[in-house]
Order: structure tokens, then sequence, then C-alpha cells
């Protein structure tokens, strides 16, 4: 039972790709995926082994905390949140690729796709916190499915409920002929891989246009960052209470 | 009793109640309370009453509960019972917020309610009058408490209201519930009301209002808990003409039960006298008169104001005087205490908080028009260009600077066109100058009344009147005031004598001008002296003179006195002190005496031994009259004689100047010169001209007057200000005379307040006149011998002021002194603070601080908050200042640990390894977030490689020439993996970008078919399988398909029986019969062999990382599997990305085997009942291909050459037998099996694409574009050939690649070593041929090493021959390069052939020309082909390389089958260089000569063995169930027999080895084959070994023999040959 505390840090992120705003535009889908640094990984763990995450205690515990948490539920009891058990019951989803949807009759126009975001990440350092890249495509005149705009956003990293607005933007062609032809053939200059925003490096060779808005809804749940010194919540509620600096920093 | 006044009383005490005790009892008497009152109230109750009671229909249940549970506070916070409350300010947006929801609620709630109250209250009626002896006792207490009493009348309301409620309430309840009273809704008809749309009935017409007025109540409820009762009441009033008729209507329409319940009586009223009275007795209202000071302050306290005291006080907020008295009167009453009071009387505030200005914009109204709102302003750009250089990141106020500078005028002291008298004029104005100044000074006057209250000052100390003064200090300050008049006396004296000095000197100047004008007899100048007599009065004057004299002589004589006495001091000391050495003296020459009497020898000590004092004399004393001679003399020297007048002089401009007419003529060419010249400035402001002054001519009295103002707009603080004097004499040019530096005014100095200064300037000119004028820099002389001669240099002053501008604001214009500071050390520091208070100059800070001190700053002035500051970091000595120079000082801040920590953390070093792209840790996951979690191994593969960078490691390599290789190779690899790491993150926008080029104009028109190409094709196209990329992979996902589809022309079996089936070639003949024979006992044997029976059963078995599948049996030379064999793929350490993949050296093994059925029937007896058979299977060939090559080609697809080895015992080529010789000789040469094979990788992987190879060169630039504009011509006619000319070297620079060209000497031994056997001369051709063929046997002995796994796949890099040879490794065009070097060395015609073969892909071969023919040779293999040989691997052909051209081929085809190799034909072969760019000589890259050392044969045979032994070892390892026996006396054969296939190449000896064999064993049944390979490493020969499957027979009573030889080839290449062979007995 002497065991040392977590050594991963777990990050859950469900949500919603929820609206875009592309005024000149319609019928678009949107693809999203994530790109997050070395020491992260993308995880599904089954019970047993966030129980082991958990530390030693939880270990043995882990059967009869359900139940408890079942009770509690039943009773109403929102103390402690079981969003765990849900995150842990269904893989998470790297990427997705969403429906396609038409703007909405009434004035905001808005693109709504509603569509679910659901991932859970491991990681043992902050570095290369994920970042989700969107990227919108839609046809054209032709009908060509042509992309419609890229954009990234880090992951919110403190837990709880967050809308972020992400600016969309394409790469420019590189001349007025070759914009001319790649309308015409319905080939528009794309993203050798729409990851390359996410990043900075090679950027500085490229020009882009603006596009329109995607919404996104994160809902973020962490487990262990502050047992690992990382201390994200709000400043006011948790800065004073911080944990001891001796498990960040070697002894 | 009144029922008015009970009513009264009975809720006043049902509020002291609730006061005194808000227990529990409370909640149940409240009700009761109410009932009972309203027993009593109702029969009286007015219409007015009634009316809330409505408006709480609906709310039956809450309400009570409220009243009770309402906090007190609550109601305490309400006004004045009098007055109708006045709703909160929050209601409305309470109100509006959720109002509908809040509503529904309430409905609901009070539906419930309402139901469970009726169903408890109407079956037990309660007991009323419950809790009266309580009552009563309350009573007692009323009034007693004054406080209580507000609060009291205040609840009556509440009371009031809420008892109505209540009535109204248990009105509702007695009445049978169906009955609902007309017009009044029940609960369920309230709650339908709000949740559904009525549509109206007639019957409710009157119930219109009501629910309007309902409505109103509905938005009360929202605060009802807080604000309900106040609110309703307010609400009451509003609508008490709506309902009131309603509401009694209603009430006369209740049932009668309730009626003695009704109390009606009339509203209640209070006189306004009463109320007025009332009013008084409870509110204070405090007067607006203005308060006294003395009651606001203490006692016996006088008002202090902080500001007349100097000390700053912000400004105070503004309030109406009015308010302000009420205020102080309220707080006197209030509190006693004068705490609220400052010092100054007044109420204590903060400065005023208010902005100036609005900070919202101005509204635009609709009445104002808009456009002129919307006007646009034009503005003229302002340039802001050099702000960014100087200032730093400042806040100050940006905008135009402005210095003014005026410059009035100019004056020449001194100029070449003076004439004498012009120089004596200027003299004696300088002169004037000096006596106006010292004039004005007037320091001997200040100097004499010092003296003369000094000398006063000594008479009172010496004044015996003030006897209490200690006589010690008194002698002390008149010692002190003696002295000091001792100095004032003498600075006054030579003032004086100064001051009559110079009126001398200018009555002697003006008598020299004097003179002069009349010498020369005409007047150049106006000046005139005229020296105006003071008369003085004689009398007094000289009583004062002989007063100062006389005071001065007694001084002096004191002075002298004390002098004197002092000596005689000194005097009698030393007269003492003779006299005392005299009298010694004396009393020694007595005993002297004595003594020579008594010792004469000690006479010679008598001469003094030291000098004899000189008798002192006795100083004289002091002679007064000689003292005052003396002080008398100096009196009349520099003194005014007493009675003499004062002279004044005054210099005047009224003088005359003798016109021009009447002046010599010398005189009229100096003035009309001085008339040509006019003088003009030049400003110039930070060295550069900004402006000038007008040209003004030179004035006759060298005066200019400019009167001109410059405005300078400057950005920064000014580094030099100078005016630069020019002159122009007539029209020729103009000569600067001199350059005026102006200081930088301070900042204080603002326009208006600058004062004119003069600045002087002189000039080093040297000019000589003509004329009158003396020059300048010349000497000239005023006496007529021209002696006493004189020289003066042009000089003059600038009268200017320079002040810095004031805005339109009052604002000074000067540059933020940030700039100042920063930008130029050399200007004056300054402190922002000290300037703004007006203080300039001061740099101490001590000083500075010293300064405030004493001037008493006030330190709360906010405008002195900077000054302070400064002192106080001054004066605290806070102010650090490094004594280092940092260049990032900012480092330190951003280091989040110390260095040692990062180190020795080591999670730390793993992050920072990792992020600096160290290869062992660059895909390095999951760094642990402990360091105890990090394994000390992590590091020590990375610790090792560090420490071995230098160390040679011999233990895996078993030569010490190879391991220093490896290391050299493996260095040279790791500079160019940074080298390439450095250039991966140099991205281009095709790097990022996808985009579609500009179609041209056939693939426009092509697009343009394809729109009419038909959907559905009937010969559908293959499309390209979807790539993986390699990362999201794992083992077992990748396999390698292989499919094995035929072969050609397999060795058959030699039936030895047979005497006709002996190859013709071989010139033996077997004498004995081969009776053990393996091939006798198979059952496919047969004698009569051409007849179709089955010569050889093949079979093929891929082994792939040690992975076996092979295919069923086949029968026949030339057998067709067409099988798919499927075999997994490992990458090393698991590691699926690219550059792993890459590196992967693993090869796919295509071994072909003879399956042999052997009867092992032991007994004859039994071959009728049963087979026995044992399968053998014999190694007939093998075809290896690396990964690297199927994983870059993604398939192959092609016919191989079989390896089938030299010899191949039992076996012989099927087409040898049947096909004789006839072929012409290249046909010949392409004998073999071949076998037909398409291997493929499922999924296809992407193969890592070659880095960009864009790298510095050496090159010309012309040379650099013409090879890019050759191979974007030849990429648009054959996109698919490849096309090269510039090529990497190993260090990474492009090199065109004619350089790598070069005849180059191959190894002299081997050249040697071929036969110059006589018979081989007869054919020359052939013996060309043959040294060719070493030549290339040679090279490719050397082993076969490709770039991409060397270099992890990241570029082709070209090393020279001898680099090659160093390294002993290469790939395809490194032994091209060697081989066509060496061919052409030979004196062959050879190129480079660039194009594609089997199985390498993209490759190089060497084209050499024979007489008739062309011949391809594949360098890697040494095996060379005819250009129409259809085996030949080379499929197609892009360029050829000679050394001084590139010629790409434009055929129409590039099969080397079909096209022509005629590389003269511009048609067919496109050269780079041409007659429009001649080939300019490039020089080689390649050595001189190659230089070989012999390889150590010793060391060679050392390795040989070694090789032996551990093959030995490998090969028991492989049989780890079976026994294996070694037959040393065939490896002793065996290993004989090597060297001499060595020495024919493993040709034309099988028969002659078998020969010998079956000599040797004759018992065994020997099954075997030499294998040859290149040495590199021990691996692949292990491999090869392996894959052969010797070892995999498991016969019991099989033996090995397994035999090694080494042959060594200059420069270490090693033949490798390893005879392998497994042996049965027979019996």
């Amino acid at each position: 039972m002497a065991a040392a505390g977590p050594s991963v840090f777990l990050l859950m992120v469900n949500g919603q790709v929820e609206s875009a705003q592309f005024p000149e535009y319609d019928d678009l889908y949107c693809k999203y995926c994530f790109v997050y640094g070395q020491d992260w990984a993308p995880t599904a763990l089954p019970l047993a082994s966030v129980s082991r995450a958990d530390g030693g205690a939880g270990a043995e515990e882990g059967p009869r905390t359900v139940t408890r948490t079942e009770e509690r539920r039943q009773h109403g009891d929102k103390a402690r949140p079981w969003g765990w058990r849900q995150a842990l019951a269904f893989p998470g989803l790297e990427e997705g690729i969403s429906q396609i949807t038409s703007k909405s009759q009434d004035v905001r126009r808005a693109l709504v796709w509603n569509f679910p975001i659901d991932v859970t990440f491991k990681s043992t350092n902050p570095y290369g916190w994920p970042q989700i890249v969107l990227s919108v495509y839609g046809p054209d005149v032709f009908g060509n499915d042509v992309v419609r705009g890229y954009g990234a956003v880090h992951v919110p990293f403190s837990p709880g409920r967050h809308k972020r607005t992400v600016p969309m933007f394409v790469p420019e062609s590189t001349s007025k002929l070759q914009k001319f032809t790649s309308w015409f053939m319905g080939r528009r200059p794309e993203y050798t891989d729409p990851k390359v925003v996410a990043q900075g490096e090679g950027r500085e060779v490229t020009r882009v246009r603006s596009q329109g808005f995607v919404t996104l809804l994160f809902n973020v749940v962490t487990k262990d960052m502050r047992k690992l010194g990382y201390d994200t919540g709000p400043p006011d509620t948790q800065g004073a209470s911080g944990p001891s600096p001796q498990q960040g920093l070697p002894p | 009793m009144n029922p008015k006044e009970e009513k009264v009383k009975i809720i006043t005490e049902e509020f002291i109640e609730n006061d005194k005790d808000a227990g529990v009892g409370r909640q149940k008497k409240t009700p009761k309370v109410a009932r009972q009152k309203r027993k009593k109230r109702l029969p009286t109750t007015g219409p007015e009453e009634m009316v809330p009671e409505n408006l709480h229909f609906n709310q039956q249940g809450p309400v009570p509960e409220d009243s009770d549970t309402r906090p007190l506070s609550m109601t305490s916070r309400r006004g004045p019972r009098s007055l109708p409350p006045i709703p909160s300010a929050s209601r409305t947006g309470f109100a509006e917020f959720s109002m509908r929801e809040r509503m529904r609620e309430k409905l609901q709630a009070a539906r419930s309610k309402a139901e469970s109250t009726l169903l408890q209250e109407i079956p037990t009626p309660r007991p009323r009058r419950l809790q009266s002896p309580s009552e009563k006792e309350m009573e007692t207490e009323f009034g007693t408490e004054a406080d209580e009493e507000v609060q009291r009348t205040q609840k009556e309301d509440d009371s009031q209201s809420y008892s109505r409620v209540k009535f109204c309430d248990s009105v509702r309840k007695i009445k049978p519930k169906p009955v609902v009273p007309p017009g009044f809704p029940s609960a369920e008809e309230a709650y339908n009301f709000f949740t559904f749309n009525f549509d109206p009935e007639p019957e409710e017409s009157e119930e219109k209002p009501k629910a309007k007025n309902r409505d109103g109540m509905n938005q009360e409820e929202e605060e009802g808990e807080e604000e309900e009762p106040p609110v309703q009441e307010h609400k009451m009033d509003e609508e008490e003409l709506l309902s009131a008729k309603d509401d009694e209507d209603f009430l006369l329409g209740l049932d009668h039960a309730a009626e003695d319940f009704v109390v009606v009586r009339p509203a209640d009223y209070e006189s306004v006298h009463v109320r007025l009275q009332m009013e008084k007795e409870l509110l204070f209202v405090p007067s607006r008169l203005t308060v006294p000071t003395y009651k606001k302050l203490p006692e016996n306290v006088q008002p202090r104001f902080l500001e007349d005291e100097g000390l700053y006080a912000g400004a105070r907020p503004e309030v109406p005087r009015a308010c302000q008295n009420i205020m102080e009167n309220r707080l006197l009453t209030q509190e006693p205490g004068r705490k609220w009071f400052g010092d100054d009387g007044k109420i204590l505030a903060l400065p005023n908080p208010t902005k100036g200005f609005p900070s919202r914009p101005p509204v635009l109204t609709r009445e104002q028009d808009i456009k002129a709102e919307l006007e646009t302003l034009y503005k003229k750009a302002v340039k802001y260009v050099h702000r960014s250089q100087h200032m730093i990141g400042s806040g100050d106020p940006s905008g135009n600077f402005q210095l003014d500078i005026d410059i009035s005028g100019l004056i020449f002291t001194h100029h070449p066109c003076f004439s004498r008298e012009h120089v004596l004029a200027a003299k004696l104005a300088q002169l004037y100058d000096q006596y106006l100044a010292r004039h004005q000074r007037n320091k001997a006057k200040f100097l004499t009344d010092k003296l003369q209250a000094l000398r006063n000052a000594v008479q009172t100390e010496l004044n015996p009147a003030k006897p209490h003064k200690s006589l010690d200090t008194t002698q002390k300050a008149i010692n002190e005031y003696k002295s000091e008049i001792r100095q004032t006396r003498k600075l006054r004296d030579a003032e004086q004598e100064k001051d009559r000095t110079l009126l001398k000197t200018i009555i002697k100047v003006w008598k020299e001008m004097k003179s002069l004008r009349e010498f020369q007899r005409f007047t150049n100048t106006p000046l005139k002296l005229v020296l105006r007599k003071e008369k003085v009065d004689q009398k007094t004057d000289e009583e004062a003179y002989e007063a100062e004299i006389q005071a001065e002589i007694s001084e002096l004589l004191e002075e002298l006195m004390e002098e004197y006495e002092r000596k005689m001091e000194g005097y009698r000391a030393s007269y003492q002190q003779w006299k005392a050495w005299k009298k010694a003296q004396r009393a020694k020459k007595k005993k002297k005496k004595q003594a020579v009497e008594e010792h004469p020898d000690e006479e010679m000590e008598e001469p003094y031994p030291g000098e004899e004092p000189v008798k002192p004399v006795p100083p004289e004393p002091t002679d007064r009259a000689l003292v005052e001679q003396q002080v008398r003399e100096r009196a009349a020297w520099s003194r005014r004689r007493p009675g003499e007048p004062t002279l004044v002089p005054e210099l005047s401009l009224a003088g005359s100047v003798t016109p021009n007419e009447q002046c010599p003529r010398a005189e009229v060419l100096r003035r009309e010169d001085v008339k040509r010249r006019s003088i003009y400035l030049k400003v110039i402001f930070n060295d550069k001209e900004v402006s000038r002054t007008d040209s003004r001519p030179l004035g006759a009295d060298f005066r200019v007057h400019f009167g001109q103002i410059f405005n300078l707009q400057i950005f920064n603080w000014p580094e030099s200000l100078t005016l630069q004097v020019y002159e122009t004499i007539g029209h020729s040019g103009t000569t600067l005379l001199a350059e005026v530096f102006l200081p930088i005014p301070e900042t204080t100095i603002v326009t208006g307040r600058a004062p004119i200064e003069e600045v002087e300037f002189s000039s080093n000119q040297h000019v000589t006149l003509d004329h009158e004028g003396v020059g300048s820099g010349v000497p000239f002389s005023f006496e007529a011998d021209g002696s006493n001669q004189l020289i003066l240099m042009t000089s003059g002053k600038v009268s200017n002021g320079v002040a810095w501008a004031i805005g339109e604001n009052g604002i000074p214009l000067i540059p933020p002194l940030s700039q100042q500071n920063i930008g130029f050390r050399s200007a004056l520091k300054r402190a922002d603070a000290i300037s703004s208070i007006g203080t300039s100059g001061l740099t101490d800070l001590k000083k500075l601080a010293k300064w405030a001190a004493e001037s008493k700053l006030d330190p709360n002035d906010p405008n002195n908050a900077p000054l302070m500051q400064l002192i106080s970091v001054a004066t605290s000595g806070e102010s650090y200042v490094p004594d280092f120079f940092r260049l990032e000082q900012l480092q330190q801040e951003f280091n989040f640990v110390s260095d040692e920590e990062l180190n020795r953390s080591k999670r730390f070093r793993l992050l920072c390894l990792r992020s600096q792209e160290v290869p062992e840790f660059r895909n390095y996951k999951q760094i642990p977030a402990y360091d105890r979690e990090i394994m000390e191994k992590v590091f020590q593969d990375y610790e090792k490689r560090l420490r071995d960078r230098n160390v040679i490691e011999t233990k895996d390599h078993i030569d010490t020439h190879r391991a220093i290789v490896a290391k050299y190779l493996q260095q040279v690899r790791e500079s160019v993996i940074n080298r390439f790491l450095i250039a991966k993150h140099h991205f281009l926008l095709s790097d990022l970008i996808v985009e579609e080029e500009v179609p041209n104009i056939s693939i426009l028109g092509l697009s343009l078919f394809k729109l009419a190409e038909q959907k559905r094709p009937l010969r559908p196209r293959r499309k390209g399988r979807k790539k993986v990329t390699a990362q999201n992979l794992s083992d077992g996902d990748i396999k390698v398909l292989v499919n094995i589809i035929r072969a050609y022309d397999i060795p058959v079996r030699k039936p030895t029986a047979s005497k006709f089936q002996q190859p013709s070639r071989s010139s033996r003949t077997f004498s004995e019969k081969r009776a053990a024979s393996p091939t006798t006992h198979s059952p496919t044997h047969s004698t009569d062999y051409p007849l179709g029976q089955v010569l050889v059963r093949p079979f093929v078995e891929v082994s792939f990382q040690r992975t076996i599948c092979h295919t069923t049996t086949a029968e026949g030379p030339n057998p067709s599997w067409n099988e798919e064999l499927e075999l997994p793929f490992r990458a090393p350490n698991g590691d699926y990305s690219t550059t792993s993949l890459q590196s992967v050296r693993d090869d796919v093994f295509i071994n072909i085997f003879d399956e042999v059925l052997n009867d092992v029937l032991e007994d004859d007896r039994e071959r009728g009942r049963g087979i026995h058979t044992h399968i053998e299977r014999h190694w007939l060939g093998s075809v290896k291909i690396p990964f690297s090559t199927i994983y870059f080609q993604a398939k192959i697809d092609g016919t191989f050459k079989i390896d089938i080895p030299p010899v191949l015992l039992g076996y012989s080529k099927e087409r040898n037998l049947i096909i004789e010789r006839s072929f012409d000789s290249v046909r010949s040469l392409s004998e073999g099996s071949y076998i037909t094979l398409f291997i493929t990788i499922e999924p296809q992987l992407v193969p890592g694409e070659s880095v960009r190879e864009k790298f510095d060169s050496q090159e010309d630039e012309k040379l650099l574009q013409a090879t890019a504009k050759f191979q974007t011509e030849c990429a648009l006619k054959f996109p698919h050939r490849q096309c090269l000319t510039t090529v990497t070297d190993i260090s990474g620079k492009t090199v065109f690649v004619t350089r790598y060209l070069k005849p180059l000497n191959p190894p002299r031994e081997l050249l040697d070593a071929c036969p110059n056997s006589p018979q081989a001369m007869e054919e020359l051709l052939d013996y060309f041929l043959f040294k060719q063929e070493l030549v290339a046997r040679y090279v490719s002995l050397i082993p076969f090493l490709p770039d991409t796994v060397s270099f992890a796949g990241i570029c082709d890099m070209w090393s020279t021959s001898d680099q090659f040879l160093d390294l002993l490794a290469g790939d395809e065009e490194e032994h091209a390069v060697l081989l066509c070097n060496y061919f052409l060395s030979l004196g062959k015609k050879a190129w480079l052939m660039m194009g594609s073969a089997i199985p390498e892909g993209p490759t190089a071969y060497v084209l050499t020309r024979e007489q008739s023919h062309y011949l391809i040779w594949n360098p890697c293999t040494g095996h060379f082909y005819g250009q129409f040989d259809t085996f030949c691997p080379l499929k197609s052909v892009g360029c050829l390389i000679g050394p001084d051209n590139i010629w790409f081929n434009i055929q129409r085809y590039d099969s080397p089958l079909r096209i022509n190799f005629d590389v003269t034909k511009p048609k067919l072969w496109k050269s780079f260089f041409s007659r429009s760019l001649p080939y300019p000589g490039l020089s080689s890259v390649q050595p001189e000569e190659l230089i070989y050392q012999r390889t150590d044969k010793a060391a060679a045979a050392e390795l040989q063995d070694r090789i032996e032994k551990i093959l030995k070892e490998k090969i028991m390892d492989w049989r780890p169930r079976h026994l294996t026996r070694w037959n040393r006396y065939c490896t002793s054969a065996l290993r004989h027999f090597l060297p001499v296939l060595e020495r024919n190449q493993g040709e034309d000896i099988e028969d002659d080895h078998r020969a010998e064999l079956l000599k040797q064993l004759g018992d065994y049944r020997f099954s075997g084959f030499p294998l040859h390979m290149p040495y590199s490493e021990l691996k692949p020969l292990i491999e090869a070994v392996y894959s052969t499957g010797v070892h995999n027979i498991d016969v019991p009573n099989v033996e090995f023999a397994l035999a090694v030889y080494i042959h060594p080839y200059p420069k270490n290449v090693l033949s490798v040959w390893i005879y392998v062979a497994s042996l049965i007995r027979n019996r």
C-alpha cells in the first residue's frame, strides 16, 4: 500500500464540434484529429489499469468504489464525478469525420454539426499538450469537394466546460493563374497534412486566407495532474492549496 | 374600546412577541392571531382594506409562511410607515428574469398548498385566543424601549397586510369548496389562467380588469419572499380604483356565514399636525447651517491647513455647500467624536476621483447632422521613422518636438578687415565691457564692507561688557576673526588694484586710439570714451582714508607683534639652549684642562665634535613707522588718493566716422572691401544642415544683425547643435569662418524664457589684405617702425537663444529624457525627476538628497514622487550596479533550475536529449514523470557511444581494417544525419501545401478528353494500391508477398551412367563407374534420360527473417509453380517509422532446391511390400533480394538470374547437353538459370521521401544553372527516365557527376596475375575481355551496402573511388564508377549508364564498347551482358555519363535492346555539353592514381580459420537436437579444393572436382556446394549458409564438412569461399 503516486495523468476530453460560421459556403462537413507530443498517448484504459494508475489503494477498492458511486448517483449525490467510468467504458476517438450540414434557415445561418468529440489521453508530461485540428470541407461550384478551412486549438487544460471559437483559414494559391486554375479544376491548394496547422514549423512559406469560424465545446476532466504537480485549475480556488512541490521535482 | 385601538394594540403585541422571541411557537401563533384579529376587524373593514385581500387570493399558502419566516432585518430596511414603500431597484430585473418559470412553480405550489391547508384546517378548527396571557405580559413592556418603536411601527404594516391575507384565505376556506365566488378563480382556474390561453367567456367580462390586476400581482410574486408586502400595498394604491368596485361586489356576494367576521370601519387618519409631531419625535433632520469650525475641532485647537504649510493636499471632490453642512451636522450629532474631521476642520475626504473628461464618447443625437460627425478629416501622414531607433518602449507621448533657435546677430571682435583703429576700438570695447562687469559686481566694495563688519565683530568681542562668555571661546573667535580679516584685506587690496589697473588700461587704450586717429587723420569708429569725474567730499574721504590706514596699521602692528612674540619665544628657547651648551662647554674645557694635565694623550678628543651653536640673535621689535610707511605706499598704489575724484569711464558711440571721400585710398579700399562682404549662418543639427540664415552684409561696425528664429521639428534628443559662420566676399566663393557650438538647452528653458547668450567663436584663418585692413593671423604693428608686433585671429560672438518650444496646450515640446539617457551617453545625465521640478544640473544623487532634505520637498505631492523614489534609492544605496556584463541578461530569469540540477535530474536530461534529437532518444515516447521511474540503463547506450567514439571496437569485426572502416562509416553517417536533420527543418511551399500545377495545353486537352471518356471502360486500368503510412502499424501487419511463377534452366541431375551425356567441353572421361552416386537410388532415375523423365524436382523456399516458406514441388528443369508465399515482416524493435524501415538490412533469400527421394529401405526383401524413402533436398541456387529494395520499389517483378554455385555436384545444365555451343558468343554469355518472381509488400508502405538535395556547391554557378535547366528539359520530355547531372559527395557538397569519371589504375597484381599465356595472345579480344572480367570481379568483391541503409535512407551519396576502396562498402554507383574508371584505364570506351534494373530499381551500370557491340556490366555482380541479351537485368536506360559529357536518352524506347548506343547522334542522345556550352574542362574529384596495399596474407588466413570455426559452431547451434559430426577428411579435401575454385573463378572445374572427390570419399553419399561471397561481415556469411539449409538434414549418420577459404585481393578486398557439404556414408 506504500506505493507511490500515479505515474501518468489523464486528460479526458469530450464535447462537440458544435457549429460553424462560414458566411459564403454551405453543405460543409468537418474532420478533426488530434496532434500531441511524444509523451502523450490516446488511451482507452480498461478499468483495472486505471485503478492501478489510481495508486495502490485504488486497486483493491476499485469495485467497491464503483458500487458506492452507483448508490450515490441514485441518491442524487453529485459530489463525485462519475465521468471516469464512462470514459473508460468507451474507447476514445482520436479522429472523426462529421456529417454534411446545411445552413440553418434563420438569420444566424449557422452550420450545426454537433459532432461529438470523445477522447482520453494519458501523459507524463504536459509538453505537447493535445491540440485538436479541424479541417472543413465542402463542395464548390462544380461540386468538387474542396477544403474550406483549417484550424487548430489546444485542448483547454483546466477542467470544466470550455467553449472555443476557432478561426479557420485556407492556404492561398501562389499566383493568380494558379488561383484560377485551381478554382476551375476544383483542386484548391491544401496542406499536405492538416496537422501542419498545429505547428509553427514551416508555416513561414505559406500564405493563408481566413474563412470562418468553428465553435467547439469541450468538457475537460483531468486526473492526477495535481498529484504530479501540475496545477491547471482556476487560480482563485486551487492556487492556495497547491500540491507539495516534492512530487514535481526531484528530491 | 375603540376597535381600531384594539387592533393596533394586538398587532403591536404580536410584533413584540416576534421581536423578542423568534422561537418555535411563532409559526403557529401568527395565523391564529391573525384569525382572531380578523374576527374583530371584519365588521369595520372598509373597501380600502378589502383590496389587498383580493390581491392575495392566489397565494394563500406561501404568504402566511413568508410573514413568519421573514427576517427582521428585511422589515427594518423599509422606510417610515406613512410613506408608500418604494419598490426595490432590483425588482424589474428580477421579475424579468425567468419570470414564467417561477410563476409556474409558484402556481403549482400554491395549488397543492391550498388544497392541503384546506384539508387540514377545515376539520380541525383551532381554539382561539390561546396565547392571550403571554400577550398581556408583553403589553407591560410596551413602549419601554424607544429604539424598537420605529421598527414596530413599520411592522405594523406587514402584519396588517398579512392578517388580511389570512383573512381572505380563511374566508375562502370556510366557503364550500365547489362554490367559487363569481369573478374569483379557484386555484385550478388560476393555474389554468396562467398556463392556457383563454377564450374570453361572456360572464367573465368583469374579470378582465382583475386579470390585469392579477398580472401585476404576479409580477410581484417573484419577490414574494422578500418584498411582497410592501409591493402589494403599493400596488393596492395604484389599482384601487380599478378593483374597488369588484371587490365590493364580491364581498357583498360572500357567504353570510362570513359576515360576523367582517368589521367595517372608517379609514385611518392622522392629522398632519399629529403626524408632523410624530415625525419630529422620530426623525432627526440635520440643519443646513454651516457648522462653526470650533465644533469640529478639539478644544483649543486652531484649524491647520496643510496646503498653507506647503504640504500637498489633493483637490477635494466638489460637494454642494448645503450637503456638506448637513453631513457635518449629522456627524456631529450622531457621533460626538471628531474622528470624521481632519485637522483643517473639514470632513476627511480622498482626492477627487472624478475624471476631468467624459470617458464615454458623446452620443450621436438624431437632431445633429450626421454628416458633420462623419466628416473625414484629412491629416497629413506623420513619419515616425526615427523614433524606434533610440526609444526603447518608453510610453512617452509621441509626437514632434520643437527646438527654437533664435539667432539675433553676430559681432566680430576681430576681422581681417579691421583697421588698426578697429583693433583698438575692439580692445577698448572689450576693456570697457570688463570694466562694466567689474563695476556691476563691485567686489572691492563688498570686500571692504566685509572687512568693516569683521572689525566691528572683533571690537564687540573684545568689549568687556559681555563678561559671561568664557575667555577661551572669545579668544578663539577673535583669533578666527583676525585671520579672516587678514585674508579679506588681502583680497580687497588685490581687487582694488585690479580695478585701478583696468581703469588705467582703458585710459591708455583710449589715448592710443586718439593718437591713432590723429595720426591717420580719419576716424573709422564712432567710439568715444568720456571720463566722468565724480567729486568726493575731501574731508570725509580723507578721514575715511586715514582711518582705514590707521586700522590697517594697527592690525599689521598687532600682527607683527604677535610675530615678534613668537620669534622672541623661539629666541629665548634657543638662547637657553645655547647657554646650556656654553656652560657645558665650559665645564668640558675645564675638565679637559684637568684631563690634559692628567692624561695628555686625551688631547685628541678635544676638537668640537659638532657645530658650535651660533648665539641666537634676538628679533628686532617692529618699527611702527616702517609699517606705516609700507601701508601708505601700498594704499597709494592701489587706492584712490583721498580727495581725488572718482573716474567713471563712459564709452559711447557718439563719435562721427570720417566719410569715405576724406579718407586715404587704402582706407577707402578697406571700406569697400568690408561692404562686399556678407555673412550668413548655417544651423547644423546632428551634423546635418537644417537651415541657414539670410545672407546679410557686414556692417562697417562689423556687426551683422539676423534676428531670425528657426523652429526645428525634431524627434529625438539632439546630439549636437552647431552654427557655422560663412562669409561671402563679393561673388566669389564662400568661406567657412568658424563653427559655433551651441549648448543644448536645459529642459526648463522654453521659448520666452530663454536668455540671449553670446557665444564666442574664433577662426584660424590667415588673411592678408592689401589695404588698411590688418588681416587675420598675420602680424601687424601700431608703431611706425613695425616693432611691437601683434597677431590677431578672426573672432567674434554670436548672440543667440536656444529654447524648447511650447505646444498649444502649454506643454513644452521636449523629447523624453529617456531617449537622452539611453541613446546618448555623452549627453549630461539627467534624471527626469530632477528636471521636472525645475532643478537641473544636479548629478550627484547624494547632493540631490541633501538638497531635497534642505528644500523641504513635500513627499506627498505626486509631482515629487519620482524624485522621492530616486532619492530613496540613492540614499538607501539600493541602486545596484552590476560589475559584470551579460549578453543575454534575461536568460537567468528564464532558467527555472540551474544547469547542474538540470543535468542531475534524469528526467530533464532525457527531455533535453530528446529535444536535441539525439538518435537514441529521438523517438522516445512517454518520458516518465518521475526520476525514479527512469532506468539508468536508458543512458547506457548513449554514454557508451559517446565514450566509444574514438575507441575502435574490434570485437564485432573480425579483421581490424573493417573495424576501422565501420567506425569511420559510423562517423560519416552521424555527421551526414546531423546535417540532414537540420535540412529537414527547412521547408518549401511544396512540403506544406499540395497545389496543382498550372496545366499546360496537353494536360488540359487530356483532361478534356477525359470528360468524354467512358465512365466504365471496357478495359479497366489497374489502380494503385492504397499506401499506408508506416507509423500506425504493428508486428504482423506487414507481410512480404512472394509470387514464385516459374524458373528456367534449372540444373538437372546428371545421370552418371550414360556416357553420351558427357559434356563436350570436358576433356576428361570417367573411368570409374559411380556406383554410389546419389542419383542412383532416386526413383526418378532412369537410364533413358532424354525420354521425358523427370530430371529434377525443384521447389522454391523463401526465407526471410528466419521465417521459411516453400512451394510445392514441380518437375523438370523449367518448372512452373505460380504460387504465392506470404512472409510476415517484423521491423527492428517494433519501430515502424520510415527511418527505421529504411535501415532494415534483412534479405529475402529465394532458394531453389531439388527434392530427392532416397530409398532408405534397408532390406531389399521388403521392397515389394512397402516404400520407405527419405526425402532429401539439394540446394541448387538462390536469389537474394534485399528488403530495402522491395521497400523502395514497392514491387519487384521480373526474371532473375539464379545464383548457382560454380560447382553443383551431380547436376548439370540441361542446355549444355541439348544445345551445343552453336550460339554466338553474346548469347552464350547469358547462360544460367532464371526464375520469375513477383515480390511486394502488403500493405504497401510509403517509402521515405528522399531529402531534397539542395546543398552548397563549389561548382560554377553557371554550370549549376545549366544542370538545372538540362534536368528540367529532360524531365519535361521523359519524366520517368533518370537524368543525373549533379550528385552529392561524401561531405555533402554538390558535385558535377562527370568529375567522378577518370581513368584509374586497377591493382597491378590483378593484371599481373592474368596469364600472359601464349594461347591467350592469339585472341586479343578475348584477352581484353578476360582482363575486364578480372577487373569486374574485383569490383564486385567489394561489399555492397546501399546508401539508404548506411545513411538511413536520406540520400544518395557518391564517394570517390579511393574513398570507396577505403570504406570497402558502397552501392551501385560506387561500384559502377570504379569499374568504369578501371575500364577507362584499360583503354576501353566506357560509360556510366544510369537506368533502372531488376531488382535494384534505379541503378548504375557500366557500358563498354567492344569492336562490334556493346557490353553491359553489372558492377555489383561482375557479370556482363550483351546488348541484346534478353535476360539482362537492366531494363531501361536514362542517360550515359562519360568523363567529359552527359548524354540523355531521347530515343523513343529506353530498353537497352531497342536503343542505339551511338552517342554521337544528337537526335538520339541529348548531350549536356554542346557547342553552345562547351566542356569547360572540369577537374576530377578522383585521386591521381589509386594506391593498393597488399593485403596481409597471414591476417586473411587467421580470419579464414576464425570464420570456419564460427560457422561450424553455428551449424551445431542450428541442429540442437542432433549430433553434428564433422568429417575432417572431407573438410581437408574441400579446403584443398577451394583455392582452385578461386583461381578458376568457379568455372570449368566441376568434373575434375567431382572426380577428385569421388576418389577421396568413395563410400560417402555427398551433397554440397561451394558458396562464394565478398567479405564484409560475418553475419551475411552465416545467413547464406543458413539459407542453403544444409544443416537441415536429419539423417542419423550424417556427417558434415565445412571449409572456408579466403583469397585476399589488394586493398583488403577479400573473396570468401565456403564449402558446405553433408556426407552420408553408404553401407
